[in-house]
């Protein structure tokens, strides 16, 4: 069994290979999903919905439970948690 | 050999602790088995747990990420050297089956984990729908499969093979109902996306 895999601070993605990494840079906290084209963490906002629309749009998940599920999966990540 | 570093030596007890858990998980079930259970299966004290895990389902998630991680591994492999849609059936089969018995108490115990686990492990689905999707794009655009939307290819798939997995004990002879049946489903499932 190998290490422990890095993943996205804020959403919790697997972090495997650079192009994962915002900006293509390891040393980066988050991934790609989760920053804008300067490297910059997007809103919570922003990565509820693209967590959101990607639970629905991958198993047909009803949005609420979506935004439920996607809710839950942030809630004790390092960029949000303490949030509430 | 050089003596491990005590980054080594924390990664190796993480590690003992994700494995005893998954056994544990397999055999009582996840909702039954409690962290005092995994430190003593490997002769641990309860403590340590908590060193590597703040609460129980951090130990919960960290086994699903395991398996995620595994799975990652085997569709990296079977989506880059483009070995088609069968191929990544067979690599998630390949993963499901080395921990056989632990998913399928996963998946039958689903719906009553904690949001927090369960938004973890839908997560996961989403990955490998996303990965099948990729592998059966391809096939669609060779003309060997019919139009089919991305959520009812990756439910029709997750579906058959769960069913098969939560009535394991009349489908399967032996211990692996994945070991019996793989061939039969994907071979089915390429049957049903074809053109």
């Amino acid at each position: 069994m190998a290490d422990k895999c890095p993943s996205c601070d804020s959403c919790g993605m697997p972090l495997e290979k650079p192009a994962d990494y915002a900006l293509g840079d390891v040393t980066r906290p988050y991934c790609s999903y989760c920053t804008d084209a300067r490297g910059r963490l997007l809103s919570y906002a922003q990565v509820l919905e693209t967590n959101t629309r990607y639970y629905v749009e991958s198993q047909g998940i009803s949005a609420a439970a979506a935004q439920r599920m996607a809710e839950a999966l942030l809630a004790d990540k390092p960029a949000w948690r303490g949030r509430h | 050999m050089q003596p491990a570093t005590r980054q080594e030596q924390k990664a190796a007890t993480r590690n003992r602790l994700v494995n005893a858990a998954m056994n544990l998980f397999a055999r009582h079930g996840i909702a039954q088995t409690t962290t005092a259970d995994v430190a003593r299966s490997i002769r641990m004290s309860h403590g340590t747990v908590f060193l590597h895990f703040a609460r129980r389902d951090d130990l919960v998630i960290a086994v699903i990420d395991e398996f995620g991680r595994r799975l990652a591994v085997e569709f990296r492999q079977a989506l880059e050297r483009d070995l088609g849609l069968r191929a990544v059936l067979q690599a998630h089969l390949r993963v499901l089956a080395a921990i056989e018995p632990f998913y399928a108490r996963l998946v039958i115990e689903a719906p009553q984990l904690p949001p927090k686990v369960r938004s973890t492990l839908l997560m996961l689905h989403a990955a490998v729908s996303h990965r099948l999707f990729i592998a059966f794009e391809r096939e669609r655009k060779a003309g060997r499969a019919r139009k089919i939307e991305r959520p009812l290819l990756f439910n029709t798939w997750i579906g058959l093979v769960h069913h098969y997995l939560v009535n394991r004990d009349v489908f399967a002879t032996g211990d692996s109902v994945i070991a019996e049946m793989g061939g039969t489903l994907v071979q089915h499932f390429m049957t049903l996306i074809k053109a």
